[in-house]
């Protein structure tokens, strides 16, 4: 029933994970287990792309909200790409924009990890 | 009257039987019957006994147990009644006076002695043939039913088939009987036989009173082959027991045909009793044992109307098996719901240490075989059975699983054991297997039941929760000079994350609120009262928008949940100034709408409270100060509004939410927000279904001339 799916793909140091679908309370546990499987195979350069994201509920943005403080502390990062304008605007109402480097591609965003910047 | 006719019913054939004999004797006595009789005389005569037998039988027929027989009781009654009938024939032997050598009377009082020794005769063999026939009777069918009452038929026949030829008195050979005689006896004896052969009490029976039924039946056996003796007399080797056959032969012929057919099948059936008895003698335990099964899965069946107590139901699954003699010890396994499925537990166990039997025996992986194939696993000897290889500890030594699934479920694995290798018959694994399939559905039953009653405790509890929440919202809005409010909040399940507020800080101020906890249900509403609490305290004490947010985050940054945040937009309105500062926790932007049909978004900086804890939420923090011309409105809304779709899966929108506010912009607070609420209604379609908490709230400043004019 789940119209939601993660998939994932090295980009050198970093792995994407492409989501698609609608992310909300029943999905957001898929995205969870992704993340967890990457930080447990110590893959911390955790790019989420999400040029086929239909739709982000509360639930999903809180899974970003839940790993963030240990894949920064363990020296990696989430960084977000390839949003629909409408998607963006989620993230960016809510102040995700501030936390998060949400970037339109995911080139820049592998070059954000290639350069080692950090948000904030 | 009607009872008192039923208790002269009753009465009516002894009556009329002891009128008829006494009748029909003093008429022989009186000559009545004599050689030189007419035939007219000897109609009448036969007539009358054929009615005095009759109401004989229908009064011997009274007594008795016909619907639940008991067979011992049956063979001591037809014993007592021989040997009664024996010592009175006895008596009435010594009656002096026989018969001439032409086989009449040689004096009168033979007539009476003749009537008393046939009355005895049939009585006798009356009650034999009655009580017979209710153990044929035991359990009648439609077929057995006709079987017997066709015999009935056969021996009344034989009586009226015989009765022309009754007119040589005293004949003893069987020649007398004619063809039709001949004939109609043969019948009679085939449908002896074919009853004889209706034995169906005998499986009740213990093995006790199996033998006990021998006994009696071997007496009855002997009795009735020897009253059939002393009727044929045969031969000179029994010259001494007193010729009692003519006195029968010449008393009624006919009488003496249905006589000697009633001995005879009490003699047959006696005999057959007997001789099954001894041949199902060993068999007892085996019917006794699956009497004892059905009898539990019964007693199952109507434990599981009043189970209340599921540990005396899987008691029950276990210990069934075991008493009704199917292997020694049984344990239930099941999946722990609790922990989820792959985590398994024996919840009841029957003559068997559970820990001991889980120990030795590799029975989760039994139990996953057993419930993938859906089909019972035997291990005739556990020695040679990986899994089951130290069951002998236990004392497994051989052992049945049983899956007890639905087409959807798993519910669990019933194992039966017995101590000795190769112990389980094919008879013993389908009686579990049996008994398996009654139990799952007794247990489905049972957690269906169970589903049910959490179902509608968690309903009530969540009503109530509802109505708490309910509670924390303002239940009136507050009236204020200058300023109309309209607010409303829809959870989209029992209880939900939104919430708004509002709060008279003095001077003509309100704060106003209003918050949207992320997710849904029971959590959101927990933080969202907390929320509540937190504004009712704190925006007195800091009513400023920066300051209160930065409270606001610092105290629930500490409670919420690593993945829950909370938006809020907060803001302060002096109802005489019209001034207003308002600022936005990462809440969707509050909508500013004036009277010339203008509507924007306040799409200030700020983070949600619970991102982040350090200094860069009060930084990014942005308040917009503003003053409201008189009719201009601020709309806050959470984004349940937004986000309410369509049919076609299309978001109502900001557009809609503007546009629709416009549209009704001359109205007070109350019209606008009505209006926007039924155009989010109509947009959503007849089936609205709310996927999200929804809550909108409309603030119009009138401006001061309205308020001056009031005062006026």
């Amino acid at each position: 029933m789940s119209n939601f799916s993660v998939a994932f793909r090295d980009a050198g140091t970093a792995i994407i994970l492409v989501i698609r679908g609608e992310l909300d309370a029943h999905t957001a546990t898929e995205l969870e287990s992704a993340i967890k499987k990457c930080r447990d195979e110590g893959k911390i350069q955790i790019i989420v792309s999400g040029a086929d994201l239909s739709y982000i509920s509360s639930a999903g943005l809180g899974v970003f909200m839940a790993f963030i403080d240990e894949i920064r502390s363990l020296g990696g990062d989430i960084k977000i790409c390839s949003l629909q304008p409408k998607i963006f605007d989620v993230f960016d109402l809510l102040g995700f924009s501030l936390i998060y480097h949400i970037v339109p591609t995911e080139e820049e965003a592998v070059s954000l990890f290639e350069q080692g910047i950090q948000p904030v | 009257m009607i009872t008192v006719f039923t208790h002269l019913k009753r009465w009516i054939p002894p009556v009329i039987f002891v009128l008829f004999l006494g009748g029909t004797t003093v008429f022989a006595f009186l000559g009545g019957i004599d050689e030189a009789a007419t035939t007219s005389a000897k109609i009448f005569h036969h007539t009358a006994l054929a009615v005095c037998f009759l109401c004989m039988w229908a009064t011997l027929n009274s007594t008795g147990n016909v619907n639940s027989p008991v067979p011992t009781q049956v063979f001591w009654q037809i014993t007592v009644a021989i040997i009664a009938a024996w010592i009175l024939i006895f008596m009435v032997l010594q009656i002096p006076g026989g018969f001439s050598e032409t086989h009449i009377p040689a004096v009168s009082i033979v007539h009476v002695k003749a009537a008393l020794l046939t009355t005895l005769f049939a009585g006798l063999s009356f009650i034999v043939i009655q009580r017979c026939g209710h153990l044929v009777r035991f359990r009648r069918t439609r077929q057995s039913e006709r079987i017997w009452h066709l015999l009935m038929l056969s021996i009344f026949l034989a009586f009226a088939a015989v009765t022309p030829l009754h007119h040589q008195f005293g004949r003893e050979d069987s020649g007398a009987l004619g063809i039709l005689g001949l004939v109609a006896l043969g019948i009679a004896v085939i449908f002896i036989f074919l009853n004889t052969v209706r034995l169906p009490w005998i499986f009740r029976l213990s093995f006790k009173q199996k033998l006990a039924t021998v006994g009696l039946g071997a007496v009855v056996v002997a009795l009735t082959a020897s009253t059939l003796l002393i009727l044929f007399r045969p031969g000179t080797a029994f010259s001494a027991i007193p010729n009692i056959n003519q006195y029968l032969n010449f008393y009624s012929l006919p009488l003496t045909a249905v006589i000697v057919l009633s001995t005879t099948f009490g003699f047959v059936y006696a005999l057959t009793s007997v001789l099954s008895l001894i041949f199902h003698l060993p068999t007892t335990g085996d019917y006794r044992r699956s009497v004892d099964e059905m009898a539990a899965i019964q007693a199952l069946s109507v434990l599981v109307r009043d189970v209340a107590d599921a540990a005396k139901l899987y008691h029950w699954i276990v210990s069934t098996p075991v008493d009704a003699g199917r292997g020694i010890a049984a344990w239930l396994m099941v999946p722990d719901l609790e922990s989820g499925f792959l985590k398994l537990q024996i919840i009841a166990a029957y003559n068997i240490d559970a820990s001991l039997a889980d120990a030795s025996c590799e029975l989760k992986e039994i139990h996953q075989d057993a419930v993938r194939t859906r089909e019972l696993v035997t291990i005739q000897d556990t020695v040679l059975d990986r899994r089951t290889e130290k069951g002998t500890s236990a004392g497994i030594r051989s052992l049945v699983a049983v899956p007890l699934t639905t087409s959807t479920e798993v519910l669990g694995t019933l194992f039966v054991s017995r101590d000795i290798a190769h112990a389980f018959e094919k008879d013993d694994i389908e009686s579990i297997w049996i008994f398996a399939s009654q139990a799952t559905l007794v247990l489905e039953n049972v957690r269906l039941l169970e589903a049910k009653i959490e179902q509608e405790r968690l309903t009530s509890e969540l009503n109530i929760a509802r109505n708490v929440q309910q509670r924390l919202l303002p239940q009136t809005m507050p009236r204020f000079a200058n300023l109309s409010i309209a607010a409303s909040s829809i959870p989209a399940h029992e209880v939900g994350g939104d919430y708004y507020d509002l709060l008279e800080l003095g001077e003509g101020k309100l704060a106003f609120i209003v918050a949207d906890v992320s997710g849904k249900g029971t959590s959101a509403a927990f933080y969202m009262a907390e929320m509540q609490g937190i504004f009712q305290a704190l925006a007195r004490l800091a009513p400023e928008p920066n300051n209160f947010l930065y409270h606001a985050n610092q105290a629930l940054g500490e409670s919420l949940e690593k993945n829950i945040f909370i938006t809020a937009i907060y803001g302060i309105i002096d109802c005489h100034s019209g001034e207003i500062s308002i600022a936005r926790a990462g809440h969707t932007p509050a909508i500013l709408a004036d009277k010339d049909g203008t509507a924007k978004l306040l799409r200030s900086s700020g983070l949600g409270i619970g991102l982040n804890r350090s200094k860069l939420f009060v930084e990014s923090l942005e308040v917009i100060q503003l003053t409201l011309n008189p009719g201009d409105m601020i709309v806050l809304y959470t984004d349940g509004v937004i986000e309410s779709r369509n049919p076609e899966d299309t978001d109502f929108g900001y557009d809609r939410l503007m546009e629709s506010i416009n549209k009704f912009r001359h109205e007070p607070a109350q019209g606008v927000h009505d209006s926007v609420r039924e155009t989010i209604d109509k947009f959503m379609g007849l089936e609205k279904r709310y996927d999200d908490d929804l809550t909108l709230l409309v603030i119009k400043w009138h401006g001061r001339a309205q308020h001056s004019g009031q005062l006026a």
